[in-house]
């Protein structure tokens, strides 16, 4: 997947993952692009406060992707392109994060059964 | 009560010194950006530039439909219920005296032109161009 914050493809994907992961599927998550912020640990746990709502928790994307690599060990497995992340500044992922070469994604793609594109850059 | 409302009417009839906000594209990232929308930007914008009217268009024009808050998603063990939730925006904003205006041809192209009373309470149709023909009107007009 690639942009976040510009449509919602995000929430697509992840949704989608959810749902293949409850059904028992083996899921690979590739970011491309801006996606691949996602998983920045410098997102910390939660988003900045709501002024509006000063008391209210809203967990980052970081969070939101660690809790669903930890709710579905050894199906889930989450890449990233490392030229695009190296190419944004995004230089401190979750650890559960692989970074590959875009060389590499050929290499995904025929490891899966499905591949779904739903984004680039 | 009924003055205000004339108050409220009088002002969004005539708005030197406002700024118009255009939104067009919508449903830009429901997850990552929860609360922190373009229509939240709006209520800062409002605060900071003294008074604030957003015209609805495109895409963004089914924010002015009434319907019931986002359902919430299921992301691993946890349930997010923070989505963001674009009538709330807009409910906050016309409580705050911001003028919201959905535009006919979008509502037309989603199938709910003519239906005043589909939309949120407080929200006024425009005719195609309507707004366009005031910006002269407003101190400025920014598309958010």
């Amino acid at each position: 997947m690639g942009a976040p914050h510009d449509s919602d493809q995000v929430t697509s994907a992840l949704r989608l993952t959810q749902s293949l992961l409850e059904r028992g599927a083996s899921v690979q998550v590739w970011t491309c692009g801006y996606a691949t912020l996602l998983t920045q640990r410098a997102l910390g746990s939660d988003k900045p406060r709501n002024l509006a709502d000063w008391n209210r928790e809203y967990p980052s994307t970081a969070t939101l992707a660690e809790e669903l690599l930890s709710a579905f060990p050894d199906r889930l497995y989450w890449y990233g392109c490392r030229f695009c992340s190296d190419d944004r500044g995004a230089a401190d992922h979750l650890p559960q994060v692989v970074l590959r070469p875009p060389a590499g994604y050929a290499a995904n793609v025929s490891a899966a059964d499905k591949t779904i594109l739903v984004g680039v850059i | 009560m009924a003055t205000q409302e004339s108050a409220r009417s009088a002002v969004l009839d005539h708005p030197d010194g406002r700024v118009l906000a255009i939104v067009e594209r919508g449903y830009r990232g429901a997850l990552e950006k929860q609360f922190f929308d373009e229509l939240y930007l709006a209520t800062e914008l409002h605060r900071q530039l003294g008074g604030l009217d957003i015209l609805l268009r495109g895409q963004a024009v089914t924010y002015a439909l009434n319907a019931g808050p986002p359902p919430p998603l299921r992301i691993g063990n946890r349930t997010v219920d923070t989505l963001s939730d674009p009538r709330k925006g807009l409910r906050t904003l016309l409580e705050a005296g911001v003028g919201v205006w959905a535009e006919e041809p979008a509502l037309a192209a989603v199938g709910a032109g003519g239906s005043p009373g589909r939309l949120l309470r407080g929200i006024r149709v425009a005719r195609d161009g309507e707004l366009a023909a005031r910006w002269t009107e407003y101190r400025m007009v920014c598309f958010l």
